[in-house]
């Protein structure tokens, strides 16, 4: 298996075996031309926020997020989620900065709150960004059908 | 002195409409919308993580915020309940002390946590095998008997109350709870009354955001109630089954308008006191025999039949109330009597919340060859795993009818 493969099977893994109403983000790097591009994949938050800590060396350049939903301070991006199942960002920095990404969330729902990328089934070496990573387009389409699968389980 | 009295006035009217009004709308216009929310919680996000200066919601207004725009579309609620009182809400309710131990069974049903309730009766203290998980919350007595001290020390937003039964006692504590503390909010629901049960259900899932919840478990209701209603509907009105009622009180009936009433009709049985005006009446044993029912059934688990149920498993006293019943003097001449058509169910599954299992057993008892299918049991079993997330096993446990 090739380490693309086995990169797209080990988030489809993630993605569909993660709890279905427990609170959960998870984070995605790939690697894109100069930059890095980070998936959010939000489980179980209806409404709540996110703060997102840039590693060093990278600087924010565009999100698929609304504007009146993100707001860029000092090395860090906060979302406010409201309904969304993923959130898409992109940075110009180098690829090493890839596993350096850190982030918390709150469920303003329930009260819970975590970190990005620590919750499921996984262990902390699996958020990190591997070199070989398919391209942003490619761990959206697999987020999206990671969602659209969950919704059809009775999410 | 009278500019003095305006400013309080003014004063008065402000905080009053700051209570009202909902957290985190920016315009003020009642509506909170999207962009709105979303800048609080941004807001919010940069004051506490990211170093921002700007002025941001408290985060008990930006989590009530959170709860009107996702379960009341953004807008204040308006709720009129079982008794027709009509209250208008700002703020999610968080606290909530129950007299009606019912409505606990309900609240249960839809998925309320836990954490919410903060005082329970006395009844629910009593059962810690049907509420193990209220066991420590704050007694505060009953209906009849109300511990206002520890009702007004947990600071409630929201007190539960039975709408038609206990009135003038029901009254009593809202009229002295009021006067402790003007904000906290009543609202009374019978939860035993199929008139009324369903919309209790609706109502209580959107004022507490649990309409998902609410919905599944009124899909669980309406096929348990419509697997009987589909049947009773196709028998004819004068081909109903003649049934005597009698409570855990010897002779005392039911009558026109009473919950049991109505259960008899949606089993499909003929109430022979259905046209008594007193709603539990109190009958001569001789009325019975003229009526001639067919069908005779006693309800069990209060005043001096307080045994079965969930917390007993020994059917032996079901056992001596259906003989005592077929022993009643000249009583065997009833056509129930001599065709062996009494049964006993405890008012755990006739009384309360579980009336629609209760009703599944009449329809059963009444019409043995119309629902051969028909397992209320299996409702039972359904309603305390999914419903009620109760670790009880049916099979080992409890008494509720007999026979069985």
């Amino acid at each position: 298996m090739t380490p693309r493969r086995s990169v797209t099977l080990c988030i489809l893994i993630v993605l569909l075996a993660a709890p279905v109403t427990a609170a959960n983000i998870e984070r995605f790097v790939t690697s894109s031309g100069d930059g890095l591009d980070v998936t959010l994949v939000v489980t179980g938050i209806p409404v709540g926020g996110i703060v997102e800590t840039l590693p060093d060396g990278c600087v924010w350049k565009e999100t698929d997020h609304p504007a009146d939903r993100t707001r860029l301070s000092g090395g860090k991006a906060a979302f406010a989620v409201i309904g969304e199942e993923t959130i898409r960002y992109r940075v110009q920095g180098p690829q090493e900065a890839a596993g350096v990404f850190t982030g918390t969330w709150e469920d303003l729902l329930t009260g819970e709150s975590g970190t990005v990328g620590a919750a499921g089934t996984h262990g902390p070496e699996s958020s990190k960004t591997p070199v070989e990573a398919p391209g942003f387009l490619s761990v959206a389409v697999l987020a999206a059908l990671a969602v659209a699968y969950r919704r059809r389980c009775g999410r | 002195m009278t500019r003095r009295l305006i400013l309080l006035a003014c004063s008065l009217c402000l905080l009053a409409g700051m209570a009202m009004a909902i957290p985190c709308d920016g315009d003020g216009d009642g509506t909170l919308t999207s962009s709105e929310l979303a800048a609080a919680i941004l807001d919010s996000l940069d004051a506490r993580q990211m170093g921002g200066a700007v002025e941001a919601p408290s985060p008990g207004d930006l989590r009530d915020a959170a709860f009107i725009y996702e379960h009341w579309d953004g807008r204040a609620l308006t709720i009129t309940d079982t008794s027709g009182q009509t209250t208008t809400l700002t703020r999610p309710i968080r606290r909530i002390a129950l007299f009606n131990s019912d409505s606990l069974e309900m609240l249960r049903s839809i998925g309320i946590e836990p954490d919410r309730i903060v005082g329970v009766s006395k009844y629910v203290l009593e059962d810690p095998i049907f509420y193990p998980e209220y066991q420590g919350k704050a007694n505060l007595g009953s209906v009849w008997s109300p511990d206002y001290e520890q009702a007004a020390g947990i600071r409630p937003d929201a007190v539960f109350l039975y709408a038609s039964i206990s009135q003038s006692s029901c009254d009593e504590i809202e009229d002295t709870l009021s006067a402790i503390d003007p904000d906290i909010r009543f609202f009374r629901f019978d939860s035993f009354r199929p008139t009324v049960y369903a919309d209790e259900v609706r109502t209580l899932g959107l004022l507490l955001g649990k309409r998902e919840g609410a919905d599944r478990f009124l899909a669980f209701y309406g096929d348990a109630i419509g697997s009987v209603a589909g049947v009773v509907d196709t028998i004819p009105v004068n081909d109903r089954i003649p049934v005597y009622l009698e409570n855990w009180n010897d002779y005392k009936s039911a009558g026109k308008g009473s919950g049991y009433d109505e259960k008899i009709e949606l089993a499909g049985g003929m109430n022979i006191f259905g046209d008594n005006p007193v709603e539990y009446p109190v009958i001569d044993p001789e009325a019975v025999i003229s009526k001639n029912p067919g069908v005779i059934v006693k309800i069990v688990g209060a005043g001096e039949t307080t045994f079965g149920g969930y917390g007993d498993d020994d059917i032996s006293s079901f056992e001596r109330v259906h003989r005592a019943i077929s022993d009643r003097p000249v009583w065997n001449q009833m056509k129930a009597i001599r065709d062996g058509r009494v049964h006993i169910i405890h008012t755990d599954v006739i009384g309360g919340p579980e009336y629609f299992i209760g009703t599944a057993y009449f329809a059963k008892w009444f019409y043995p060859d119309r629902f051969p299918d028909l397992d209320p049991r299996a409702v039972h079993r359904q309603y305390l795993e999914e419903f009620q997330r109760l670790d009880y096993d049916l099979d080992e446990h409890g008494t509720f009818v007999y026979p069985a």
